[in-house]
């Protein structure tokens, strides 16, 4: 029941700036996730709303209660390392009970509740076992119950995923979802995997190189990035960007007539985005679509990824089902989807709003 | 591996085991031999006659011989040899032990210059021989008026122990992965709580590894003893007992049940601690 309010952080190491004058709030009882490349100051966010690290400038704000300033054991916060950072020399019943033991809950209650939280996780058979006779998943599970039995207000996570292997991690973004959306803590969730990010989060915050780029839905970052940095991160295959031109009011990629307007004030140069799935195959000379050759076919499962070069290092890639069959340097023409395309100024790098592009007439090329 | 060669391979262990144990063994048979056995031809390694005779004179010389005037025998010192190398031992220990387990654990958790520096400068005191700064030390010790106190050898101790023992720790407390610290500051635990309830656990083998080299070396020490060290009710154990050699005649039984008594402390020491030990000199290989 407790929002996040960040306003104006920064924290520097030394000359390094990791974070730049960073806003954000976090809505009660929501699911946010933190994502970004590696280095991009994820981690150092998350240790300054422990209290881990002290900010440069600017302030942190639970609820109404101010906390930068604060010691982290004052913040009423758990977190999950991403090396879970088990006590060794405890038992695993003492490690999840550890903070409950610091704070002076007698030992019935204690007992009590770590028991509970164990039975949640499925792990009461591993509660006199030290942390080295535990498996790594194991591990994330204690790690997860020493988070969950203060009961706190706001669950900060650090990549806990990461040092699983594929299966396990999929099974556990599950069930942290499902214990989010049980328990109703606040929790923000560190991690650079935008799977991770899509399936788990109601928002997700894309950071890059200390600024926040775009703060939204999974469903929003992905079909509305806001600038070429959240189009070009998230959703795999990448997003193509490519140069474009606005030719009095028509965009044209390397001469060609696209059906779609450019918006009023649009610079003359742009860059057009558009995700490899909306992209089809045609055949060259049809009036709407670019010519080119096949530079490149890779089969992914039940799809098929073909690239293709309009212009000298210029390449689009098209997912195509896998049966579509395509030969290197074949001439082919790829069609992009006029109500997906995404234009962006160069200059900025921030996206054109959305609605001004307009879809127009085909006119014979 | 077959047979043969397993056996090949205990009977190479067994001679060797054999020949490092001989001089502890030797010096068992002699302090168990009366007087006249001692020196007979051929030698005997199992005593014909065994006898407590020295060890008697050893551990209840004192009280016998408190007789007023010149003649009191060095056996009756014994048992004050004794002590003081206890108290000197376990004082420079307990000393080293806490002082190089702060120290190493603020150079492996706080920032300063030079911090990564510390730990080699420490323990390039080793490359001097200590003859070179025992009689510099020897004079500190007359300026600081302490000379010939148990204090002075606690003192001298605790320099030729410390560094080593902080470069111990140190390479201990640096495969503490810091997170651990971090869990335990959000559990809510205060700073105190996390270095006496999750830090020191996790250095426990480290401090008993430092804690058992500390008093091999002051425990064994000769040198510091000798120098600093003048009355002979002060004397450690390895000072004390060359008195059982006049110049011209060594009692070989008193010098052998010494150093039958001597070892027994470390010894059994080990025995306990052998464990741990291991442990300890397997630093760094510590995980979260
Ligand atoms: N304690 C520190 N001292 C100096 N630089 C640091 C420290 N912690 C992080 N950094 C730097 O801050 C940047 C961001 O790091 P981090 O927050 O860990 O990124 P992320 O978690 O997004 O991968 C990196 O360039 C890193 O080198
Ligand atoms: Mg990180």
């Amino acid at each position: 029941m407790t929002d996040v309010a960040i306003r104006g952080l920064s924290k520097s190491f030394g000359t390094n700036r990791v974070l730049k004058a960073l806003d954000l709030t976090v809505p009660s009882r929501q699911f946010v996730t933190l994502l970004g490349p590696s280095g991009c100051g994820k981690t150092t966010l998350l240790r300054l709303i422990a209290g881990l690290e002290q900010p440069t400038e600017g302030e942190i704000r639970f609820g109404e209660r101010r906390v930068d300033g604060l010691p982290p054991g004052e913040r009423n916060i758990a977190m999950v390392f991403q090396s879970y950072a088990l006590y060794p020399t405890m038992d695993v019943a003492r490690n999840i009970g550890y903070g409950l033991e610091v704070r002076g809950t007698p030992k019935a209650e204690r007992r009590e509740r770590v028991g509970a939280v164990a039975k949640v996780l499925e792990i009461l058979h591993l509660l006199g076992r030290k942390p080295r006779e535990l498996s790594g998943g194991q591990r994330q599970r204690v790690a997860l119950g020493r988070a969950m039995v203060r009961k706190p207000d706001i669950f900060l996570m650090d990549e806990p995923l990461s040092n699983l292997d594929a299966k396990l991690r999929a099974a556990m973004r599950g069930e942290l979802r499902r214990f989010h959306l049980d328990l109703g803590t606040t929790t923000i969730y560190v991690t650079h995997d935008q799977l991770e990010a899509m399936t788990m989060s109601d928002l997700v915050v894309v950071m890059n190189e200390g600024v926040v780029q775009q703060i939204g839905t999974p469903e929003e970052v992905y079909a509305r990035p806001a600038n070429l940095f959240v189009a070009g991160f998230i959703g795999t295959p990448p997003m193509n960007l490519i140069p474009a031109r606005n030719e009095g009011g028509r965009v044209t990629v390397e001469g060609h007539p696209l059906p779609v307007a450019a918006p009023a004030g649009a610079p003359a140069e742009l860059i057009l985005g558009i995700r490899p799935q909306d992209v089809s195959m045609a055949t060259p000379g049809e009036p709407g679509t670019i010519p080119g050759k096949v530079w490149m076919v890779e089969l992914i499962g039940s799809e098929r990824l073909i690239e293709v070069e309009i212009a000298p290092k210029v390449r689009v890639t098209a997912e195509v089902r896998a049966s579509h069959r395509a030969a290197l340097d074949d001439a082919v023409a790829v069609r992009l989807d006029p109500a997906q395309i995404h234009l962006f100024d160069p200059a900025s790098g921030q996206a054109l709003p959305r609605e001004a592009v307009r879809e127009v007439g085909a006119r014979p090329a | 591996m077959s047979r043969w060669a397993a056996a090949l391979i205990y009977a190479v262990l067994g001679a060797v085991t054999f020949v490092v144990c001989f001089p502890l063994l030797w010096a068992i048979s002699t302090s168990l031999k009366p007087k006249d056995e001692i020196f007979r031809w051929p030698p005997t390694l199992i005593p014909e006659t065994i006898t407590f005779e020295s060890y008697r004179e050893l551990l209840f010389g004192g009280a016998v011989a408190s007789a007023p005037g010149a003649g009191v025998p060095p056996s009756a010192y014994f048992m004050d040899w004794f002590v003081n190398s206890v108290i000197v031992s376990v004082g420079s220990t307990a000393i080293s032990i806490t002082v190089a387990t702060l120290a190493a654990y603020s150079l492996t958790r706080f920032r300063f210059r030079g911090q990564r520096a510390v730990p080699y400068v420490a323990i390039l005191g080793y490359m001097i021989p200590s003859v070179i700064f025992v009689f510099p030390m020897f004079l500190t010790m007359v300026a600081l008026d302490l000379p010939d106190t148990l204090l002075s050898l606690i003192l001298g101790y605790v320099c030729i122990t410390l560094p080593f023992c902080l470069w111990l720790m140190w390479a201990f407390f640096r495969g503490v992965p810091i997170e651990i610290e971090e869990a335990a500051l959000v559990d809510g635990a205060t700073r105190l709580q996390v270095f006496r309830q999750i830090v020191l656990p996790v250095a426990l083998p480290g401090i008993i590894a430092a804690s058992i080299f500390s008093l091999i070396v002051s425990w064994n020490d000769y040198l510091f003893g000798r120098v600093f060290m003048n009355s002979m009710d002060k004397l450690p154990l390895t000072v004390g007992v060359m008195h059982f050699f006049d110049g011209t005649h060594v009692d070989w039984g008193l010098m052998m049940a010494s150093s039958v008594l001597m070892t027994l402390p470390m010894a059994i020491l080990f025995g306990f601690m052998q464990r741990h030990l291991v442990a300890g000199f397997g630093a760094g290989a510590v995980k979260g």
